[in-house]
């Protein structure tokens, strides 16, 4: 029989901006998927090369727009790196709690995109997006921007908590707790919702290896690899702080990863600001300033747990600018292997198992 | 009373020994019925998208209006006031006809209903029957509509309808049958009387879970809304339309979940007949209730996948409805 | 570690025999006389990483394929193809990954200049 090729995208509902993927299909099977990306390449490698280091935390902030604060923080601690300059014990705290929010609201975010996806008619993705608000309200109370945040300053933050922020927070958290209780009743106690996401876009423990992938789907199949534990920035180590794993693979394996990572990203916060009381030295960082210290090291390489995956940075120091910045973005490596886990799947899992991946086209595309 | 009087005036004139006469009230009947059918239609468009706004803790519709009322009339006026567009490979003709080929389709089978013991265009012996074949047509034409649009994302929704098709019609077929033998009649007059004292619902209860399901998957609501997934496929065979007749197909949408109601309302509910209130109220009360059912079912599930659908119908509701058929061929004959 | 460009495929070889199964990262810098290719790779069991530097002439630009040992080196392969004109040998050519342009040079080598005409694209 003939295949039909489609076309899906650049420009569809479902591809969370603009992916566009060409997909030949046999009846209603997949037989083979080829993404087309790049619409959202703005060159970030290049634009680095031009600007001095402090100039260049705002472009790190689009290239992830749901979770601007990760890549920011991981642009940051790369020139920190390079410039030799340490984070107080203190802003370290300041940070992980931070990016722990940053997470969680990526997450939400997420868990309403995959129940729109499958075609619930946007009352996850609403209540993702309500639950995402209040904690983006704290975000803004702690940064004094809504969502993108230039807060990271070479070793440490812009400013101080605010003193009604740690109260606040343990709050939002109490109330979130109870939340995802209520999105457990609502979406996984669904029957349907299991029969579309149970089995569908099975990786192998071997493949999902072999073709790279990271964060929650590395996770879901299996691999203990989680960037905060293995190789553990700021203060990780100091919490007791355990990776989620899950050995299916499937859909289901990654949405339950993700959701008992907010869980875990729940204590974290409450930990460190138990930890924060008694830490000790600086929240506030250097103020920006074009002129920067000379670099200690050449070539600064650090990778951070963003809530998308491993992120990583690769940095060559020229004087005052890089010379070279080369980004690893966890949502790229995931896409690559999108034609791997949707083959020979339905039409209608293709979209399940893409939101699943989590996509950010703004990432993928740097 | 007054309404009493009214309709029974109105019967005298629709079955009136001159042709004429009949003719005319026919005509003031077609336009009764279309102004409600639509009316129902307008303010059910609007509740659904205060119901769902509720459900996600948004206020839906504010602008247009006391409380948004007249929002989906601007969005009406201004989908009217659009460029009718079509695409290069459409089939035209087909692609004009369908959309107005399935609303009179819905008209027609809104026609046979009777809205109380006088309010009817004609009261058929085999009503229920008639209206099941006119039924039958629609996904036909819906499968049309989606070809002749010549986009694929249309194309896969029409095979996806067409598949979809042969799940649910068995089983709902032999739910009406049932119906039939349980009042002994395909009146829908005399399927109404008998169950003035028990309803169809707590008679059979089963056959009602059977028939709600499959009114969804014929109506293309959630959860069987595959030929218009609009996360999959767009829009399916609405991708390519455009204007008054994207327009029109909204509109569709609602009356059909009219008509379905309307449908569960007298074969399970005993449409017109309760205490007190006319008729035509005890009925478009139903049927409101069961539409409201409808749309929490909407906001609740996500969509099914079309091999579980059809493993739906076949191996569940298939078997469930003969059991049901046996069930109540045992109460009725004891 | 800093290795030569005949030596790459048996050394990656090696490497992931010994345990170095996941590819973290294929990327490239261009230092005007010489290109770096660079090679992140990880062992997940030891829980370590090694970094391979492959130091190729911007004149002569080309480099084996790791494709047989690593799956995903696919897209890393083609955005250095793309971004810095290091041809992949052993594979087959395809599409531009990034780009929707077909104007001339490498945009992350740093002899790259816009071009005015690329702009009516």
């Amino acid at each position: 029989m003939a295949l039909t090729r489609i076309n899906i995208g650049p420009v569809h509902p479902s591809t969370h901006g603009v992916a566009r993927l060409v997909v030949d299909l046999d009846g209603d099977t997949i037989v083979k998927i080829e993404p087309h990306i790049g619409y959202l390449h703005r060159g970030v490698e290049k634009l680095v090369e031009t600007r001095m280091y402090m100039q260049s935390p705002p472009y790190m902030e689009k290239i992830d727009y749901v979770a601007p604060m990760a890549m920011d923080e991981l642009y940051v601690a790369t020139v920190e790196k390079a410039l030799g300059i340490d984070v107080s014990e203190k802003a370290g705290y300041a940070r992980m709690i931070l990016l722990e929010l940053q997470r969680i609201a990526s997450h939400l975010f997420w868990i309403g995109s995959v129940t729109n996806d499958l075609g619930q008619s946007f009352t996850g993705f609403m209540w993702g997006f309500r639950d995402r608000d209040i904690i983006l309200r704290l975000l803004e109370d702690a940064t004094g921007q809504r969502m993108f945040y230039v807060n990271m300053r070479l070793g440490g933050i812009t400013r101080e908590f605010p003193k009604d922020f740690e109260e606040n927070t343990i709050k939002t958290l109490a109330y979130l707790e109870k939340r995802m209780k209520e999105y457990e009743n609502f979406i996984e106690k669904n029957p349907i919702f299991i029969q579309r996401m149970k089995g569908v876009g099975v990786l192998s423990i071997d493949d999902a290896i072999n073709l790279g992938v990271t964060g929650h789907v590395l996770r879901a199949c299996g691999v203990k690899y989680d960037v905060r534990k293995n190789n553990p920035y700021y203060n990780y180590e100091t919490l007791n702080f355990h990776p989620k794993i899950l050995s299916d693979g499937d859909n289901l394996s990654r949405y339950r990863v993700r959701i008992m990572e907010i869980e875990e990203s729940i204590r974290i916060i409450r930990d460190s600001f138990y930890k924060l009381q008694s830490a000790h030295g600086n929240m506030v960082g250097m103020p920006v300033k074009l002129v920067s210290p000379k670099p200690v090291n050449k070539i600064a390489m650090v990778s951070r747990e963003a809530p998308r995956g491993e992120a990583m940075m690769y940095l060559v120091c020229d004087d005052q600018k890089p010379y070279r910045l080369s980004i690893r973005s966890p949502t790229f490596i995931n896409l690559a292997a999108l034609n791997h886990i949707a083959k020979g799947h339905r039409l209608a899992d293709l979209f399940s198992i893409f939101a699943t991946l989590d996509m950010v086209m703004a990432d993928v595309d740097r | 009373m007054l309404i009493d009087n009214l309709t029974g005036y109105f019967y005298s004139g629709l079955n009136s020994p001159n042709i004429l006469v009949s003719i005319l009230f026919v005509i003031i009947y077609a336009i009764i019925i279309s102004i409600l059918m639509s009316v129902f239609a307008y303010v059910f468009g609007w509740v659904e998208r205060k119901m769902i706004a509720k459900t996600q803790y948004r206020h839906g519709p504010t602008y247009v209006g006391k409380y948004g009322i007249f929002q989906n009339l601007a969005d009406f006026i201004k989908l009217l006031s659009k460029e009718k567009m079509v695409p290069g490979n459409a089939d035209r003709f087909l692609l004009n006809v369908a959309p107005v080929l399935l609303v009179s389709i819905t008209v027609f089978i809104i026609f046979l209903i009777p809205f109380s013991p006088y309010l009817q265009a004609s009261n058929l012996g085999l009503g229920l029957l008639v209206i099941f074949v006119f039924l039958g047509f629609t996904p036909l034409l819906l499968f049309v509509a989606g070809y002749s649009s010549g986009g694929k994302f249309a194309e896969l929704g029409a095979q996806r309808s067409v598949l979809m098709l042969i799940s649910y019609e068995i089983p709902m077929i032999i739910v009406v049958a049932t119906v039939g033998f349980a009042a002994g009649s395909y009146n829908l007059n005399s399927i109404i009387r008998m169950q003035s004292t028990l309803p169809y619902a707590i008679l059979m209860p089963i056959g009602l879970i059977i028939f709600f399901i499959a009114m969804l998957a014929e109506l293309e609501r959630p959860p069987f809304d595959l030929r218009e997934a609009d996360s999959e496929l767009i829009a399916g065979w609405l991708t390519d339309i455009s204007a008054p007749y994207y327009a029109l197909a909204l509109m569709l949408d609602y009356t059909r979940m009219f008509m379905g109601s309307l449908i569960i309302a007298i074969l399970f509910f005993a449409g017109w007949s309760g205490p007190i209130l006319p008729g035509i109220f005890w009925l478009i009360i139903k049927a409101f209730i069961i539409s409201v059912f409808i749309i929490i079912v909407r906001v609740t599930v996500v969509r099914m996948r079309i091999d579980k659908i059809l493993k739906l119908g076949w191996m569940y509701l298939l078997p469930l409805s003969l059991i049901n058929l046996l069930l109540t061929l045992i109460i009725v004959i004891l | 570690m800093n290795i030569e460009r005949a030596a790459l495929l048996p050394t990656i070889e090696k490497m992931k025999q010994s345990g170095f199964d996941y590819l973290v990262k294929i990327t490239a810098v261009d230092y005007i006389k010489k290109i770096n290719v660079i090679y992140i790779l990880r062992s997940l069991e030891q829980n370590k990483d090694e970094i391979l530097e492959v130091e190729i002439d911007p004149t002569d630009a080309w480099i084996e394929s790791i494709m047989k040992f690593y799956l995903g080196a696919d897209w890393y392969e083609r955005e250095l193809q793309e971004m810095f004109g290091v041809k992949i040998k052993g594979r087959v050519a395809k599409r531009l990954l990034l780009e929707k342009w077909d104007g001339k040079g490498f945009p992350l080598r740093k002899n790259f200049v816009w071009n005015k005409s690329y702009d009516k694209e």
